[in-house]
């Protein structure tokens, strides 16, 4: 693979892990929760996906019709948890660390440790893939691409354009006068855990369509996640997106210029420069026009 | 219209309110002096909700808004313009406004309540896309306190609007409060600047040390001697 | 941080039984050496985990990135190039702490960085090493590395026996180091950092040193421990040895253990090793991770302090309980073998400790009363005045200004603070006296402007070396050590004054600044037990124990009713008659005219009187910023 071919195969499956960040980048700016518990979710609603698809004959992408509704509910409930005990932001990190480790043992108890994926007969899209130029790019990855995109991009038109958006920046800059005008900071925060949920079924779907899964895999998307995460700035939805990208890009690079395992050390060098000289993140919001 | 009686309010340990009792009748405009840390801004802030009281009782027009849940306050007809203005920095003026007409009754009419607001600032009009973070001292103050009146108050609470602006802005915040009073709303005024707030007052309360101290009509507490000595202390 | 007297010569008899007892032990049976050895590694691994997480709450996620590099340099240097195994293990400790240096040299310089992304950063490093680990061929290259059975003396025989010695070796060594910074400076600094980093910098703490000691020792013994785990493995791959297995398993030990006291991460380790064995023993291996993680949210949520502060108030009922049922079952002997006796005395015990229960008696409160008689140190401070003294400038600040963004909060300000001044510094909200009691302090930089203490430069010092060149400050909202004793947060302040003292002497010179104040009868309670205006005299204490030239008094009397202001006038009066000089931040313009000697005036960022009260406060400039322009004519 050449090296543009890399770092554009990059940027797509970038934004994937952007549509992943975007829910916790939220929760942690907005709610003050680092919610591990994300990544639970993301597992679970691949391994549903595989689940539902493989036994009832679903299509894949049909399946987060269930499984969006019910991360949404479980999104809801975690965070009504956290309400309910007033826990601080670091503690919320030890807590969902927990949730995390439990929900991976109970995948790897029902479903086993051996990798899953679904045959290509259950997901035709695994074998396909499309010709953009000189350049081929497999179906799934495509799917991904365009799911993340569309779903951040959307996250940041409801946030910019609906009221109720518009309700939640305002939540997010001055949590206490906000309350003063009415906004209701319980149900925003369980309106917004609960979105944070179903997009994190969204993505778990599109990592099952294009990858084998195994319950380990969350360990592999933390580090890159959280990364996006602080590139893009905390709470910052196009920033987040922007971040994605640019990772995607990057870790295709390095992989095509030295190796793949080579990628992490890259990313992990830049969030450390990233911390000393914009510790807002690359793309931070100006109060300008 | 809005009773206080005998409130207690508490910072953590420190007690900051102590057996406060005032009123304000409907279209009064009532100011509430005294030195810093007298109490000034935590009594409005239990008024709005932002504070919960240890004990006694704020009533408005019937309703007890020391029961009710913080965010329900504004919903009962109480709207703040905050010490510092406390604007939504990264939105858009237009933004601000719309969201202080959160709460429901608000809402149906906004509409005409912007025009209204915009009537009585029409800078604001002009820079409806500008972010709020990035306007000068004393439009921020303008915004903060057209974005209360978007909440169709019946009691509008301002913390020291003149904090920090050059006079001649002072002069344009007190035009407002005076066309505000005109409007049949009433106005909690806590000010810092005395005699300015005396001037445009009807009553007024001074607050020492987290007590009243002294209460009265505007005109004769302004002659006083004895409110220079509470505030400087000679 | 509570220090009951008998824990300590409990600790040093147990120490002193634990030697034979674990040389007794080398002659049990191979599968209790199993199990022991197991105890040991984890004890080391949670311990030295907690002398940086527990002790400072610098949250750490990265253990296994110690651990990992003491077992590859183990498995590369012993077991493919066939090194001395003794010396191998200490070079696994010393790479460790290498990368735990690299690791806090940057982290820890970072201002911004805050405890969450801290964590996180740990978080990542495990998953970079596994990276590096496996590109680099020198090193793993994806193929794992196979290390033989090393060369031990005939006397410890088997080899079970053998890794036991040295496995406890490396676990007292970690044990050692817990239970001595717990007793000593270095323990008290992190503890302090832990409780609130920004007050201990200002109290004189160097607190990145601290911590970096903290890394340190937390890399050197992870580093070893996997050293000398390695020995034990045979064969050595990447997931085997960075997975989330290390990470997770200290954080839950320490967690239910305690991770104030040195033991608790050995409690921990007992606890979970044994549920973990009975847990495989029983088949029901694949539950182990289940019941971890939901331990860890459970304690997280309902007892985050652990085992060993619930053990310390009722330690007679929770030793009974393991003693009773341990006894019982062994005696009766039928059921299970003894590690089952183990683990069901240890849920006993667990049991009566986690029971709700009495809290800590409640302090006892009695209104501070002044008056306890000078103390003597301060009279040696009084000096002998003849009648041609001139006061000398204690500090002097320059044209100062701060900005914030756009905001200017000061505009130019120049001030000088004479030896035996007491000046009252005032102004309208926003007038920019708590920045310039920062830019004092050294919690903040001036955008410009220079500030001389004593003749000296201090502009571009840290907090904790203006400390100890005698400036020191209180905060309007007190914020004193939560976890240490009344006395024990004025000892702080001494054991890291201009002359490192120890915590005994300290604790004793606490006595005259505990009198100064009127706290005498408060002294070991805990900060959270006592109210708001005997927190603002601890706060006064603390900051005198520093033996300041100058103290910065910012808002000290918010919040008190009159009585207590009374009471806390007089105590200002008696630090000031000791010879200090302050600058007194007060809204209560009534006690600034009590106490002033000098009146300063700020509005706006810029100075706009100075002299004496009731001078300054008639000035019709200072007048107007205050009560606004007259429209009227005042009563007089």
């Amino acid at each position: 693979m050449t090296e543009l071919q890399a770092s554009i195969f990059g940027a797509l499956t970038g934004s994937l892990f952007a549509l992943m960040a975007v829910g916790l980048s939220m929760l942690w700016g907005f709610l003050k929760i680092i919610n591990l518990a994300h990544f639970a979710m993301i597992l679970l609603g691949g391994y549903l996906t595989v689940d539902l698809a493989s036994r009832l004959g679903m299509s894949p992408v049909a399946t987060i019709l269930i499984t969006a509704p019910l991360m949404f509910l479980i999104g809801a409930l975690v965070q009504a948890g956290f309400d309910r005990f007033g826990v601080s932001e670091l503690n919320s990190l030890l807590i969902s660390y927990g949730l995390l480790i439990v929900t991976v043992q109970i995948v790897t108890n029902v479903w086993t440790a051996d990798f899953q994926r679904m045959s290509p007969d259950i997901n035709p899209l695994s074998l396909q893939s499309v010709a953009i130029g000189p350049f081929v790019f497999p179906m799934p990855t495509l799917l991904a691409a365009g799911f993340g995109t569309v779903l951040v991009f959307g996250a940041h038109l409801v946030l910019e354009r609906t009221y109720a958006g518009r309700a939640l920046q305002a939540f997010g800059q001055d949590r206490q006068i906000a309350s003063a005008f009415g906004i209701d900071h319980r149900t925003l925060g369980l309106v917004l855990a609960g979105t944070a949920g179903a997009s994190a079924a969204i993505a778990g779907m599109l990592f099952a369509v294009g990858e084998p899964l195994t319950p380990d895999s969350p360990f592999e998307w933390i580090g890159r996640v959280f990364a996006i995460v602080i590139l893009g700035g905390i709470g910052n939805v196009t920033g987040t997106l922007y971040a994605g990208v640019l990772v995607g890009a990057i870790s295709g690079l390095v992989s095509v210029l030295w190796s793949p395992s080579a990628a992490p050390l890259a990313v992990f060098s830049l969030v450390v420069l990233a911390l000393v000289f914009r510790p807002n993140g690359l793309f931070p919001r100006k109060a300008g026009h | 219209m809005l009773r206080v009686t005998d409130l207690d309010v508490f910072y953590g340990e420190a007690q900051a309110l102590r057996g406060v009792s005032m009123s304000i009748d409907r279209g009064e405009v009532v100011s509430v002096v005294g030195s810093n840390g007298a109490g000034k801004s935590t009594l409005v802030n239990a008024i709005m909700g932002i504070l919960q009281a240890r004990s006694g009782t704020i009533d408005l027009d019937g309703v007890e808004l020391t029961r009710l849940a913080g965010h329900r306050t504004c919903a009962a007809g109480v709207a703040i313009v905050p010490e510092g203005r406390r604007l939504f920095p990264y939105l858009s003026v237009k933004d601000n406004l719309d969201l202080g007409a959160f709460n429901k009754d608000a809402r149906d009419h906004r509409a005409e309540t912007v025009d209204r607001v915009h009537a009585l600032f029409p800078r604001l009009a002009e820079r409806g896309v500008q972010m709020a973070g990035s306007l000068s001292g004393g439009e921020q103050q303008m915004l903060a306190i057209g974005r209360a009146l978007m909440a169709r108050p019946r009691l509008l609470l301002m913390d020291e609007p003149s904090l920090g602006l050059a006079p001649v802005i002072v002069d344009e915040v007190f035009d407002v409060i005076e066309s505000v009073r005109g409007s049949g709303v009433s106005v909690l005024l806590v000010e810092q600047n005395v005699q300015r707030a005396l001037d445009v007052s009807d009553r007024a309360y001074l607050l020492t040390e987290g007590r009243i101290a002294m209460e009265g009509d505007a005109g004769s507490m302004a002659r006083d001697p004895e409110i220079r000595r509470a505030v400087l202390g000679v | 941080m509570r220090k009951r007297s008998w824990v300590a010569p409990t600790a040093v008899a147990l120490g002193l039984v634990a030697t034979p007892v674990l040389w007794e032990i080398t002659r049990f049976p191979v599968f209790y050496l199993v199990f022991v050895s197991g105890i040991l590694f984890w004890a080391a691994q949670a311990t030295s985990w907690n002398i940086l997480s527990g002790y400072s709450g610098y949250f750490s996620f990265g253990q296994g990135a110690f651990f990992g590099v003491g077992v590859y340099t183990m498995a590369v240097l012993f077991g493919r190039h066939g090194w001395n195994w003794l010396f191998v293990v200490l070079l696994g400790g010393v790479a460790a702490m290498l990368l735990a240096a690299g690791i806090g040299a940057i982290a820890f310089r970072l201002r911004s960085l805050r405890g969450e992304i801290f964590a996180l950063l740990t978080l990542a490093v495990p998953f970079i090493l596994a990276a590096v680990v496996r590109l680099v061929d020198v090193i793993d290259g994806g193929q794992g590395i196979v290390v033989p059975v090393p060369a031990f003396p005939e006397a410890v025989a088997p080899f079970q026996r053998f890794y036991f010695v040295i496995s406890a070796v490396v676990a007292l060594l970690a044990l050692t180091a817990a239970y001595l910074m717990q007793n000593n400076r270095y323990g008290w600094a992190l503890f302090a950092v832990r409780d609130d980093e920004d007050v201990a910098e200002g109290l004189g703490v160097p607190t990145f040193f601290h911590k970096m000691i903290a890394i340190g020792i937390n890399g050197l013994i992870g580093g070893m421990s996997g050293a000398v785990v390695a020995l034990n493995l045979g064969f050595v791959s990447v997931e085997g040895t960075f997975n989330l297995r290390v990470p997770l398993f200290v954080i839950v030990m320490s967690v239910l253990g305690g991770r104030n006291h040195w033991a608790g991460p050995l409690v921990g380790a007992v606890y979970i090793h044994t549920l973990q064995n009975r847990l495989a023993d029983a088949g029901f291996d694949g539950w182990s991770l289940i019941v971890l993680g939901t331990v860890l949210v459970l304690l997280m949520i309902l007892a985050p302090d652990g085992l060993m502060s619930r053990f310390s108030r009722r330690p007679w009922q929770v030793s009974a309980a393991f003693v009773l049922v341990l006894a019982g079952l062994a005696m009766f002997g039928t059921w299970g073998e003894p590690v089952d006796w183990l683990a069901a005395a240890l849920a006993a015990a667990a049991i009566v400790a986690f029971l709700p229960g009495r809290g800590v008696s409640p302090a006892q409160r009695g209104v501070s009363s002044v008056g306890l008689g000078e103390s003597r140190a301060f009279g040696e401070a009084m000096k002998t005045r003849g009648e041609n003294w001139t006061p000398e400038p204690v500090v002097t600040a320059t044209d100062v200004a701060k900005s914030f963004g756009g905001v200017d909060a000061l505009r130019g300000v120049s001030i000088t603070v004479h030896e035996g001044e007491l000046v009252g510094l005032v102004g309208p909200n926003g007038s920019g006296k708590t920045t310039l009691v920062n830019l004092l302090s050294g919690a903040l930089r001036p955008t410009s402007g220079s500030i001389r203490l004593a003749g000296a430069e201090i502009v571009r010092l840290p907090p904790h070396q203006i400390a100890h060149l005698g400036i020191a400050r209180t905060y309007q909202i007190p914020r004193p050590f939560s976890s240490l004793t009344v006395r024990d947060n004025i000892a702080v302040a001494i054991m890291f004054g201009r002359e490192p003292k120890s915590l005994a002497e300290s604790r004793a010179e606490a006595e005259e600044f505990l009198m100064l104040v009127g706290l005498t009868d408060l002294a070991d309670v805990r900060p959270e037990q006592v109210n708001l205006h005997e927190r603002q005299l601890l706060e006064m204490a603390r900051a005198m124990a520093t033996r300041p030239s100058l103290l910065l008094l910012d808002e000290a009397l918010a919040g008190l009713n009159p009585v207590e202001i009374d009471n806390a006038v007089a105590v200002v009066r008696r630090i000031h008659g000791s010879g200090v000089s302050i600058v007194l931040v007060e809204h209560l313009l009534r006690v600034v005219i009590q106490l002033a000697t000098r009146v300063i005036v700020l509005d706006q960022g810029r100075q706009l009187a100075e002299g004496t009260a009731d001078v300054v406060l008639r000035d019709p400039a200072v007048v107007t910023a205050y009560m606004g322009k007259e429209s009227h004519a005042p009563g007089d």
